[in-house]
């Protein structure tokens, strides 16, 4: 689980760097507990566009709902890998 | 990386901890086509949108309209023209379930035991002598003896080149009655003559708005950088025009790239099934577009863009306080 966790952290991490063109990281520098909004800026469609990413990647569909709890890369990780493990 | 804290000290960070999950999402709605003023100048007329769609008189309808925005996710319904006090049952079925700014040009006093603490936004072209040449009546008069001192109430000062060098003159009109001012360009869609912005005046409003901002930061709601954004029509480097402007009608939004933009935004008209293009005049030229909140929502749509410098950062923040404060997100 938590060799699944961290490659899911990871991946997450990569995707958003990618996405916002995030400079002077890598995906294995990135803080997963960095608060997202309050520290990286991003914003709602910051994070509607990384929802559809995320959506592609894992088959898995992110409410728009639950944006504003999804605050670090760990919690995002934590999210998608519960509804993996439910098959939501 | 560049992260907030790591540009801005804990004052100015415990500021924008105030404003960054706000996540505004807001529409704008034409509540009827008719208006008791026929103002030169004004794009919902100029460009005849008041012909675009017959408005729906049936309130049930815009109750049910109401409750579709809210399932789409609005959060702030920002009403306009033609003159929305004209029809304060559709005015209300918005306010009874969400945020609502409603704009007037102040003549109706909106009954505050029916829409206690609605924010009113109340038009002002200028001095007594503009009023009259674009608007045909002073309405200064009127609108300030209907809302003096009303806490839920500011004015929209439309400045116009003809009121340069007398913008304090309004500004202390405005603060004796006991009412806060934000200032815009007219954008001049009629072409009326001595009207339109030249660059030399371009360069002398944005030092008079810095200076009544300045002279009266508890009256005057703005901030340095929207009005260098508003008179300059640049932002970063960028120029403000069709390919940036963040209030397009989402569902009419073709453009590529796609520019950062407010999320599901869509301006409706009165009918409640047209959509305008945008938030201002569809015949509006949109590199000289001077439209206030369309610029104020492009610096806010492009936070990331503001995250270079300490400054940049500091002028974003200071543009959405300037934002949310006129529609209560935050008190003044």
């Amino acid at each position: 689980m938590n060799n699944d966790i961290t490659q899911t952290i990871t991946r997450i991490a990569e995707i958003i760097i990618n996405e916002l063109k995030l400079e002077d990281v890598t995906p294995q520098t990135f803080d997963a507990d960095l608060d997202l909004v309050d520290e990286v800026g991003i914003d709602s469609m910051d994070l509607a566009t990384i929802a559809l990413v995320l959506r592609d990647e894992y088959g898995i569909r992110i409410d728009e709902d639950d944006y504003p709890k999804l605050t670090t890369v760990r919690i995002i990780a934590e999210y998608i890998n519960a509804k993996l493990t439910s098959g939501e | 990386m560049k992260t907030v804290s790591s540009l801005l000290d804990d004052h100015w960070h415990e500021r924008y901890k105030k404003i960054s999950k706000l996540n505004i999402r807001s529409s704008i709605y034409d509540v009827t086509d008719r208006c008791n003023l026929r103002c030169k100048g004004c794009f919902f007329f100029s460009s005849n949108e008041h012909k675009a769609a017959s408005e729906e008189k049936d309130v049930s309808k815009w109750y049910d309209f109401v409750d579709k925005e809210m399932e789409r996710g609005v959060n702030l319904a920002i009403l306009i023209g033609g003159e929305p006090t004209l029809c304060l049952d559709r005015i209300e079925a918005f306010y009874k379930r969400l945020p609502t700014f409603c704009a007037t040009n102040g003549l109706i006093k909106v009954p505050r035991d029916r829409f206690p603490d609605m924010m009113v936004g109340l038009s002002l072209w200028g001095d007594v002598e503009d009023e009259i040449t674009l608007r045909g009546q002073d309405t200064f008069k009127i609108s300030s003896a209907n809302y003096e001192g009303d806490p839920h109430a500011y004015y929209l000062y439309t400045i116009t080149p003809k009121q340069l060098g007398k913008t304090e003159n309004i500004i202390k009109k405005i603060e004796g009655v006991g009412l806060k001012v934000h200032m815009q360009l007219l954008s001049n869609d009629e072409a009326v003559d001595g009207f339109s912005w030249q660059p030399d005046e371009l360069v002398a409003v944005r030092a008079e708005m810095d200076a009544m901002l300045d002279a009266y930061p508890r009256t005057v709601i703005s901030s340095k950088y929207y009005h260098e954004v508003i008179t300059t029509g640049k932002m970063l480097g960028r120029r403000f025009g069709w390919m940036e402007c963040p209030s397009v009608t989402d569902a009419i939004d073709k453009r590529e790239p796609r520019p950062k933009r407010l999320t599901n935004f869509i301006r409706w008209a009165s009918d409640l099934k047209t959509m305008h293009r945008c938030c201002t005049s569809e015949t509006r030229d949109c590199s000289t577009c001077k439209d206030g909140a369309a610029h104020m929502s492009w610096v806010m749509v492009n936070k990331r863009a503001h995250m270079e410098s300490t400054r940049d950062l500091q002028n974003w923040i200071e543009v959405y306080e300037m934002f949310a404060k006129l529609y209560q997100f935050i008190p003044w």
